[in-house]
């Protein structure tokens, strides 16, 4: 597991924000968490150092502002921090290696891709995103080709 | 077979486009051919459908390389920072490494050039500090071998329209179906007074050639072809190559020198490959044959000669006027996004390009050269999110979220392949100090496009956006552009044609000068590489060089 207990409730909570459910399935219930965790033990290993310190910033910005853990601040205090930090506005000391603004950026990216791309990449689970958009890739069931 | 020391008439490295149009040729005039292949002959199901792994959008990777880590190049940014970058980064400037090549997942655009692109130096002049040059020959001595690429690889289109480049039969399949964007571009370029119609694809719009007609699917360019429709080599010349019984295909074999005698002549090559078909053990292996012929790519092209010096030859084969590598060019790509009006019905079907104009290949006030212009494939939904949205869109939050499902099937975007107008200092050498998994020098690219390339490419930008506007987008934007290398699926330049073997590489066929038995067929042989996407101009020559050496043997 890349990530701490503390780090994943972080991570899953951010995600909760950066595509909420609405009338559709946000990232969480598409299981996009899961295709994060699957990247950081994988293809993203080199990240994982990064996004865990990124993750404990995160907490660390939400008890300076709010007394709380990022997991535990009501949406809107949430949303203003997300804002704060990617615009690298910070109250806490950010490490030389990892920049506020970079940090959630890439989670951003992140939680697109998994949302966004296909089912068996473990983000978008029961082609949720594809379904809300009106995506279906319309592949033969039974390919022809060799 | 004992490959170890095998003796053939001809070496194909490369079992793209042009080695496999060339090995088709050449087995069925009666030679016996080994086809070298560094990727593995990849089936349907080999080819993951991964929308984050494939040849439009890499993030992690891609659907097709089999040993990424094994054969990095290296990067030289403009302030000559360097690093070094594997198959899935931009900076790779990545094919498709597999049987087929870029053919196996392309998006089948299959253009002439413009008469006037092999003429570019005389049409316009050379701009300081350009390598710009005409091709050694003409439209006219390639016309009947864009006829036979047409033909025997199977293009989809409609010879009443494409007037620039004049032709003498018909395309073998009817044109791709007419989209409902199509038709709305359509009445944009008409209200402007430009030429617009379907451009030709390489896909079987119906059966030929024994393979089933494309299903319009979305899931198409950078992956492989559920029915097998998308026409390349895989599918066509290279299987007709094999079925003569005198064709040998090798996959995973990386060919690490060409070998010369001292007169010159190409004998053979060396190369690594697997002790089995399946084995992870590799062993270096010798081959020989009369002709050998090299169509990996123009950066793996260019990176061979280099790497096949010899005393007679220390700055690598064909090098005696240090053009070896240089030259290096792609296209430039503006892209312009925009939003179909609001209840527009968009079906959304593949392939997705339908439309294109050629009103602004050449003649353009100011610039040199041009680009072909065409609406897009079907855009998968994480590129849609990643790359067209329009700019005022927050990137996060449900804002986003509403804007993928409200605009998505609304998303338009035209783009087109500006000529690039080449540079000497765009180029390949052999890295210092990087090696790849057998030990050899990698590919280092540096330098970057002539700024004219950057002119023409911001006209450009300005018409397509002119298109998008006429047509009645309710939005347009588009981001300028930068001078960078350029290379890319698209690479070319790097050993290119000259009748004076002081201006270039190979003569007016592909022949290596100085070495009479040594051939290239691939996007290197480029002068310039026209304001259409090259491939069909990569075959072109592969059938031309092929029958030459055909007549000769």
């Amino acid at each position: 597991m890349p990530l701490s207990p503390t780090q994943l409730n972080a991570l899953r909570a951010l995600l909760d924000r950066l595509i909420p459910a609405d009338e559709y399935p946000g990232a969480l219930a598409a299981g996009t968490d899961k295709f994060i965790l699957q990247l950081l033990t994988h293809s993203c290993a080199a990240e994982a150092t990064t996004l865990a310190q990124g993750l404990m910033r995160l907490d660390a910005e939400a008890n300076s502002c709010h007394g709380q853990r990022f997991a535990a601040l009501p949406a809107t205090a949430q949303d203003a921090l997300i804002r704060a930090l990617v615009q690298n506005r910070t109250t806490t000391p950010w490490p030389a290696t990892v920049s506020a603004a970079a940090f959630v950026n890439r989670l951003i990216d992140l939680a697109a891709e998994g949302f966004y791309a296909d089912p068996a990449n473990g983000g978008n689970r029961d082609a949720a995103s594809w379904r809300m958009i009106g995506y279906d890739p319309l592949l033969p069931v039974r390919p022809s080709a060799p | 077979m004992n490959a170890s020391h095998s003796i053939y008439d001809v070496i194909i490295v490369g079992a793209g486009l042009g080695g496999g149009i060339a090995a088709g040729v050449l087995a069925e005039a009666g030679q016996r051919v080994l086809v070298l292949e560094r990727g593995s002959d990849l089936r349907y199901r080999d080819i993951p459908g991964d929308h984050l792994r494939h040849h439009r959008l890499s993030l992690y990777g891609d659907n097709t390389t089999h040993d990424p880590a094994g054969h990095p190049r290296v990067f030289v940014d403009p302030q000559g920072g360097s690093r070094t970058v594997f198959p899935h980064e931009a900076e790779y400037h990545n094919n498709a490494l597999t049987v087929g090549g870029g053919s196996r997942v392309w998006g089948m655009q299959a253009w002439r050039f413009h008469p006037d692109d092999f003429r570019m130096a005389t049409r316009y002049g050379r701009p300081a500090g350009s390598s710009l040059a005409d091709w050694p020959i003409t439209y006219t001595d390639l016309a009947p071998y864009y006829e036979r690429a047409e033909h025997e690889v199977g293009v989809a289109g409609d010879h009443t329209t494409t007037h620039y480049a004049p032709r003498e039969r018909a395309f073998p399949l009817p044109p791709v179906p007419s989209t409902p964007t199509g038709a709305w571009l359509a009445r944009g370029a008409a209200k402007l007074g430009w030429n617009a119609f379907t451009p030709p694809l390489a896909v079987n719009t119906a059966p030929y050639q024994g393979r089933a007609p494309c299903v319009q699917c979305r899931q198409c360019i950078g992956f492989a072809c559920p029915t097998d429709a998308r026409n390349g080599s895989h599918n066509t010349l290279l299987p007709r190559a094999l079925a003569t019984g005198r064709c040998t295909l090798i996959t995973r074999a990386h060919v690490a020198r060409v070998l010369t005698d001292t007169s010159g002549r190409a004998i053979g090559v060396e190369y690594f490959a697997p002790t089995a078909p399946d084995s992870a053990q590799t062993e270096r292996r010798t081959a020989f044959a009369t002709t050998i012929i090299l169509a990996g790519g123009a950066i793996e092209t260019a990176r061979l000669l280099l790497l096949s010096n010899s005393p007679q030859h220390p700055h690598g084969l064909g090098n005696h006027s240090d053009h070896v590598g240089r030259h290096l060019q792609g296209h430039y790509y503006p892209v312009v996004s925009g939003l179909l009006p609001a209840g527009f019905e968009n079906p959304n079907l593949g392939p997705g390009v339908s439309i294109a104009t050629t009103q602004f290949n050449h003649g353009n006030p100011g610039v040199i050269g041009g680009a072909m212009l065409a609406n897009d494939f079907v855009k998968l939904p994480i590129i849609f999110w990643r790359s067209h949205l329009p700019p005022d869109i927050p990137r996060w939050g449900l804002a986003n979220k509403k804007a993928m499902r409200e605009l998505y099937l609304r998303g338009i975007d035209l783009r087109g392949p500006v000529q690039e107008i080449p540079s000497p200092d765009s180029r390949v050498t052999l890295d210092p100090h990087v090696r790849d998994r057998f030990d050899l020098p990698v590919a280092r690219l540096s330098g970057t496009t002539h700024p004219e390339t950057v002119r023409t490419a911001e006209f450009i930008r300005a018409r397509a956006e002119d298109w998008l506007r006429a047509a009645g987008a309710e939005r347009v934007w588009s981001s300028a552009m930068d001078l960078r290398l350029s290379a890319s699926q698209h690479q070319a330049g790097t050993a290119r044609l000259a009748a004076d073997p002081r201006e270039g590489v190979t003569d007016s066929f592909g022949r290596v000068h100085g070495h009479d038995n040594l051939w290239i067929t691939d996007g290197s042989l480029h002068v310039t590489n026209g304001g259409f996407n090259p491939a069909l101009t990569i075959m072109a020559l592969a059938f031309r060089a092929a029958a030459k050496i055909a007549a000769a043997h």
